[in-house]
């Protein structure tokens, strides 16, 4: 599951908060990173403009093995079941062998896939840019099912249960059945969507380029609240107990109520904000720009460093490292 | 056809030989301190024919400018009411009946079509992705293929900031250069602009290849800005400075080679030929801190639309907008050489409007009018402005 659940909690654990103090290795990928890192089993995998996807060991940062696709990948790569689920601009959807990066199958969609891939019970869904959503045998990478949706789909697809959710390129979020696609319920908003959703006690929350947050009831997409901010919202929220985290492109994160939708706190960073939050435990972290921690009860600034210049990854957290990748494609690991 | 492989180069003078009068005329040019800019070799297709679509195009000196408050509300464009201006617009320009009919001028359904914006100031001021999605509906009116139609600027990070790539229609294509700096993969090795202007160690700037081979027509998108080296940032420089790599070396604090650089780029083939109309995003009007600034107290909700064929024409109408809301604002000419309102901290000049990072060059216009490519006097300028009616 991209960002481990789909409160897009980011699947950290949880631990005190602590400061890095140093850097335990640095190291650069080739092509450039528009992605997020993500780390399983003691593997940093790092996807690039470059059209590569790169397996790091997380304690020292060599390379493990390195995957390369026809074209650039724009998306963060998933990990299921010792596989990590690439897409690339050129609409393919890679499978990969997460220990020694070998291909296991490849599916060509036709159009460019910006999307994350995500896998529940066997199928992998993903978007692309055409406007279709496309449902894959995990186990084969055959194709299910596929739907035309309208608008691109750049949002990652969120499911819980039966139900899959994604927003589109024209503004719609729809939610579809998992087995054949059907479409279950469609809610507009006013602009299109590139913010991904997260589920969380019922509520789909979801970013939309209208400037709005909004929070859904899964079963029947009516609009609960809807909160304002200053610009469009490409950042995809996280949901953490009583919380909702999310940053709009003026660079002001937020927390609100996920019940109310009333504000909790709000900070300014400096610099847009399209990348999603990360929380781990009591800690908030974001890449805007430069990295922040943030302490997630009350948005105060807890630590910041001018590292990972990027406007489109986030970190990724163990107890004791945290990974940042930089838009020219400089990996970092703190301690 | 162009043989790709026979090229030629020609040479062009610096601004300051070309352009004496105008520097003499300007009143603010008593002390001016910028050095004469080097000569600028061209290489570029040899035997190729002008379009008589290329700049300055159909309608030379005619602007066409409409102005509709309703355009912008709490800083979101209406996308219903720019297809109303941007309809309107365009039949005034080209004297049709039929907003079709006015596409039809400028593209044909075999075309492959780029559509040139100005994402460079993303999120707070850059070309509205409403006006992109009206023009991509203008041009597959005409029977252009939307899988033929691409959106592109060189930097694709800040494409992304803009979030194109989501909101322009399915099967229209989103193309950025190159990454930040990344390097030359996406540039033209024969077509190139040289010259040295301050020691720097690469002398050329390359053409985007999606200009020189992957399209037949270009629409330019740029935007409404003040520009703390060229004066303002309008049809020429998004043209010239989005399609050639390696041009921030024409600034060094204090100076700038803006001019000519700009007018020489927009020059050359077969840049010149495709690029047949420009529509000029004035919704966000920023008046100071360009091109990049996201600060909201210098951006101004203006709602206005201009569009033509000449370049040279509609940034002279750009100039004189910027300027008056400069003086409305009480904030330094564009034309000003006062060495007292420069500084080096970029932080200064992002909060304060009477401070700037060069001598501004406002007359790289009327230099890249010199050069054939449009009219940069106002006297002679056909500027019609349309009301919200």
């Amino acid at each position: 599951m991209l960002l481990f659940d789909n409160a897009r909690s980011g699947g950290q654990p949880p631990r005190p908060w602590r400061a890095p103090r140093k850097s335990l290795w640095q190291t650069r990928v080739e092509g450039w990173v528009r992605s997020a890192p993500v780390l399983q089993a003691g593997l940093l995998y790092v996807a690039s403009q470059g059209g590569h996807l790169t397996a790091l060991d997380a304690r020292t940062g060599k390379e493990r093995w390195r995957f390369k696709s026809a074209a650039p990948i724009h998306s963060t790569p998933s990990l299921s079941a010792g596989h990590v689920l690439v897409t690339s601009d050129d609409g393919t959807l890679y499978a990969i062998d997460s220990t020694s990066g070998a291909k296991r199958w490849q599916l060509t969609t036709g159009a460019e896939i910006w999307a994350s891939p995500i896998v529940s019970n066997g199928t992998v869904f993903v978007g692309d840019a055409d406007g279709r959503m496309h449902a894959v045998n995990f186990a084969s990478g055959a194709e299910r099912w596929k739907r035309e949706l309208g608008g691109k789909v750049c949002s990652t697809a969120c499911v819980a249960g039966q139900r899959l959710f994604v927003g589109t390129g024209d503004a719609n979020v729809f939610c579809m059945d998992v087995t054949a696609g059907e479409i279950l319920w469609k809610t507009p908003t006013v602009k299109g969507i590139d913010s991904s959703p997260a589920v969380a006690n019922g509520t789909l929350f979801l970013g939309s380029l209208d400037f709005f947050l909004y929070a859904m009831d899964t079963a029947s997409g009516a609009v609960r609240w809807k909160y304002e901010a200053e610009l469009g919202i490409s950042s995809s929220p996280a949901v953490s107990g009583d919380l909702v985290v999310f940053g709009c492109k003026a660079g002001m994160l937020r927390a609100l109520n996920a019940q109310t939708g009333k504000l909790v706190w709000a900070q300014p960073l400096g610099q847009a904000i399209t990348a999603p939050p990360v929380i781990s435990g009591s800690t908030v972290w974001m890449q805007s720009g430069i990295v922040h921690a943030l302490n997630l009860a009350d948005g105060k600034v807890l630590w910041w460093a001018r590292l990972g210049y990027s406007l489109q990854s986030a970190p990724a957290i163990t107890d004791s490292a945290v990974y940042l990748t930089s838009m020219e494609g400089d990996v970092y690991a703190l301690a | 056809m162009i043989d790709r492989r026979q090229f030629v180069q020609r040479t062009c003078l610096g601004g300051l030989a070309l352009y004496l009068d105008h520097w003499a005329t300007s009143p603010a040019y008593g002390q001016d301190l910028i050095p004469p800019a080097p000569p600028i070799h061209v290489n570029e297709p040899a035997g190729s024919e002008r379009s008589p679509l290329g700049m300055p195009g159909l309608f030379p000196g005619r602007v066409v400018e409409i102005q509709n408050s309703q355009a912008i509300l709490n800083n979101r464009v209406s996308e219903p009411v720019i297809r109303q201006m941007l309809e309107r617009a365009l039949r005034e320009l080209t004297a049709t009946e039929d907003a079709r009919e006015a596409w039809s001028k400028f593209v044909e359904p075999k075309d492959v079509v780029g559509i040139k914006i100005n994402p460079s100031g993303a999120p707070a001021c850059c070309s509205s992705p409403e006006i992109v999605r009206e023009i991509v509906a203008g041009v597959h009116s005409v029977g252009v293929p939307l899988q033929n139609i691409r959106v592109y600027d060189r930097y694709a990070y800040e494409i992304d900031i803009g979030s194109y790539q989501t909101l322009v229609p399915v099967g229209v294509r989103v193309v950025g250069v190159e990454d930040r700096r990344l390097g030359v993969s996406g540039y033209d090795p024969d077509i190139y602009c040289e010259a040295n202007f301050f020691g720097e160690w690469e002398t050329r700037s390359y053409m985007a290849s999606i200009v020189s081979s992957g399209l037949t027509k270009i629409i330019n998108v740029p935007t409404m800005k003040d520009h703390s080296a060229a004066g303002v940032t309008g049809c020429l420089k998004n043209l010239g400075y989005g399609t050639f790599n390696n041009v921030d070396r024409s600034h060094r604090r204090p100076f700038s080679f803006t001019d000519p650089l700009i007018g020489v780029m927009c020059s050359v083939e077969p840049l010149r030929s495709k690029a047949v109309l420009h529509v000029m995003d004035g919704m966000r009007m920023l008046w100071h801190g360009g091109p990049l600034s996201q600060n909201a107290k210098f951006i101004f909700p203006a709602g206005i639309l201009m569009v033509g064929t000449d370049p040279v024409a509609m940034d002279t109408i750009e100039l004189e907008k910027i300027e008056a809301k400069r003086l409305a604002e009480r904030a330094p000419s564009v034309w000003s050489r006062d060495p007292k309102s420069l500084t080096e901290n970029g932080g200064e000049f992002y909060e304060d409007a009477s401070k700037n990072l060069y001598y501004r060059q406002p007359h790289h216009i009327a230099a890249a009018g010199a050069r054939g490519l449009g009219v940069s006097d106002v006297k002679r300028i056909d500027h019609r402005v349309l009301g919200a009616g």
